[in-house]
């Protein structure tokens, strides 16, 4: 055996040897850290650094504007500006009762727009505790956990939010995230649950057990960072979906009253058929706006997923 | 003193099928083990793939849940329950040192994280004390602020013993610590922790497959075979007078460097192998698990059968 017949001697300074290698080696190369590798994944992935900047700009504009844009003066029936055309006094028209489209197109997308980061963060939020505890678990409480998401999946998503839109006393953007997020946690907690059954099977959450850690240091500091970048993932990806679903039910009429405008109200116009046809002003903008949004999120959170993969990444 | 005792332990996994998920079998990954391990000392635990040393040691640490029999470190029962004081003074290095570190976490927060648990130390002490921990296992103290990738497999396993012996624990469970890393670096490793032991006056329990290694570290051996012992004894007795056929086959099977008595090892072994298929029948029972261990002399004791 190899092993005994290396005398001692020479191992120790085969040790120095060695170490002074590896330490020199280490120095050298550091690794980069997860931004960088995103950064650069943006870099070449030019589609998505224009969404990345597009979204980014948008954002801060229709946030800015509704800073200063007053609310009330924008959902102001005036009855003398019926269906205006786009002019230098309303720059995208009006609509039946006379409101500026584009204030609304402004403060529309802030909506819109906040309810779906607070959706997506929310709903986030428990699927990541849900599926996490779940999947550390297993066994009883991940079975017990897992039926509760099986019932939650089986609800009708649309007719229950529904429901509680019109039950829902106090009625703003607060309560209609949360409605939401009530019925669009399953997902996230499916997956990371799948992933925390893998993760927790590693030797380094069972050295942290030998170590004297609580299972709940064990899930939230040493297994939680290493699903995060599948979290961030989903979530971004999830937040083109949660703009989309806000635009359908507004769309429908179950959204925000048109006192509070979202970009599904200035879609839900179109419902008049001479609208459609004859007064694009009101409608066509928010719907390219929607439709811009939604591709650019899904376009960053796809170069996010790549950043995220070794294997998928182009940089 | 004796600092460990396992007595009669048995870990059994169950099978779940049918309708309900009633428990319809059970794997007896260890079935009735019992060894005593002394200060000071190195006990080998010893067998093929599946043969229950891992899960004999994982049960020892308190990972794996215990069907039946008890463990007793320092004269307390240890099954089980949550005793805090007494599971701080046995720690467990890992097979394999890419899995056993989070890549997440820097090796300052490696180290540290058994000494936040148990220790209260202010953040400078706790950079003091991981930066004495990695120098004493050899690696620069400089390179507390990076990421277990960042380093080689010898040097990962470095971390894992820094990790390990942070609590300054009385004994070690290593759970073939050098397996997953190559020849040359074993002997690196093994030495240091010989050279370890004796400064902190360590007890190991060294499970392990490869049977130089074992001959290289530890004074007595166990021998396991479907969850049971086979035989145990001094390494001097194992290695020099096996009593029970397995225990004979797996000493023949040590490759002897010297190719001048290549012919004869492979006669032997051929001896060996008839004597062990001839004989199978005579050591294992019907369904092929040994049999009680009866001592020979006052250390080795050896599965035999009944009628002798």
């Amino acid at each position: 055996m190899g092993v005994s017949i290396v005398s001692r001697e020479q191992t120790q300074t085969e040790i120095e040897k060695n170490n002074e290698q590896e330490n020199k080696d280490v120095d050298s190369q550091k690794s980069s850290s997860g931004l960088v590798i995103f950064w650069k994944e943006l870099l070449n992935d030019k589609l998505a650094l224009v969404s990345l900047i597009f979204f980014t700009l948008v954002t801060l504009f229709v946030f800015g504007v509704s800073l200063i844009l007053d609310q009330d003066q924008v959902v102001r029936v005036d009855l003398f500006a019926i269906y205006e055309p786009p002019s230098s006094e309303f720059w995208l028209g009006t609509d039946y009762g006379g409101r500026d489209v584009f204030g609304q197109l402004i403060i529309g997308t802030r909506n819109s727009l906040s309810i779906g980061f607070l959706v997506t963060l929310i709903s986030g939020v428990i699927g990541v505790v849900f599926g996490v505890v779940s999947g550390y678990f297993g066994g009883h409480v991940d079975n017990f956990l897992m039926r509760i998401v099986d019932f939650f999946m089986v609800l009708p998503f649309f007719m229950l939010v529904i429901v509680f839109v019109s039950v829902a006393p106090d009625y703003n953007v607060w309560t209609f995230s949360l409605i939401m997020a009530a019925f669009l946690w399953m997902g996230i907690a499916r997956l990371i649950r799948s992933k925390a059954l893998q993760e927790k099977e590693l030797d380094y959450a069972q050295a942290s057990r030998t170590l004297g850690s609580s299972h709940f240091s064990i899930i939230f500091k040493q297994v939680l960072p290493n699903i995060t970048s599948l979290v961030v993932v989903t979530m971004t990806l999830n937040l083109a979906a949660n703009i989309g679903i806000e635009s359908g039910l507004s769309f429908l009429g179950f959204g925000f009253p048109e006192d509070t405008p979202s970009l599904g109200t200035l879609l839900s116009y179109t419902t008049n058929p001479t609208t459609l046809e004859e007064r694009w002003w009101i409608w066509l903008p928010a719907a390219i706006l929607i439709l811009l949004l939604m591709l650019a999120v899904r376009n960053v959170g796809e170069a996010l997923k790549r950043a995220a993969d070794a294997r998928q990444r182009r940089a | 003193m004796t600092l460990l005792k396992v007595d009669d332990l048995k870990v059994h996994f169950p099978i779940r099928g049918g309708i309900l998920n009633r428990k319809i079998d059970s794997i007896k990954a260890v079935d009735g083990v019992s060894f005593e391990i002394q200060p000071g000392e190195t006990y080998g635990l010893v067998g093929e793939s599946g043969s229950g040393k891992t899960t004999t040691g994982k049960a020892v640490m308190g990972l794996n849940k215990i069907t039946g029999g008890e463990i007793y470190f320092k004269d307390e029962l240890l099954n089980a329950g949550k005793k805090v004081n007494i599971r701080k003074d046995i720690q467990m290095i890992f097979q394999d040192p890419y899995s056993s570190l989070n890549p997440r976490k820097r090796v300052l927060d490696i180290i540290a994280e058994p000494l936040r648990n148990y220790e209260k130390l202010s953040k400078k002490e706790e950079k003091k004390k991981v930066q004495e921990l990695l120098e004493k296992v050899g690696l620069s103290p400089e390179s507390i602020l990076k990421y277990p990738h960042e380093f080689s497999g010898g040097q990962r396993q470095r971390i894992g013993v820094a990790r390990a012996i942070a609590l300054k624990p009385k004994l070690i469970i290593m759970d073939e610590p050098v397996s997953a890393l190559d020849v040359s670096v074993q002997a690196q490793v093994l030495n240091f922790m010989q050279d370890l032991q004796k400064e902190l006056n360590l007890t190991y329990l060294f499970i392990s497959h490869d049977l130089g290694v074992v001959k290289h570290m530890c004074d007595r051996i166990g021998i396991m075979y479907n969850g049971r012992y086979v035989e145990e004894g001094t390494k001097e007795e194992i290695f020099n007078d096996p009593q029970h056929i397995y225990t004979k086959r797996l000493v023949a099977a040590i490759p002897d460097i010297n190719p001048q008595n290549r012919k004869e090892n492979l006669e032997f072994r051929e001896e060996v192998k008839n004597e062990f298929s001839n004989s199978f029948n005579n050591y294992f029972d019907e369904e092929g698990l040994a049999y009680q261990l009866k001592p020979v002399t006052d250390t080795h004791r050896v599965a035999l059968p009944e009628k002798g």
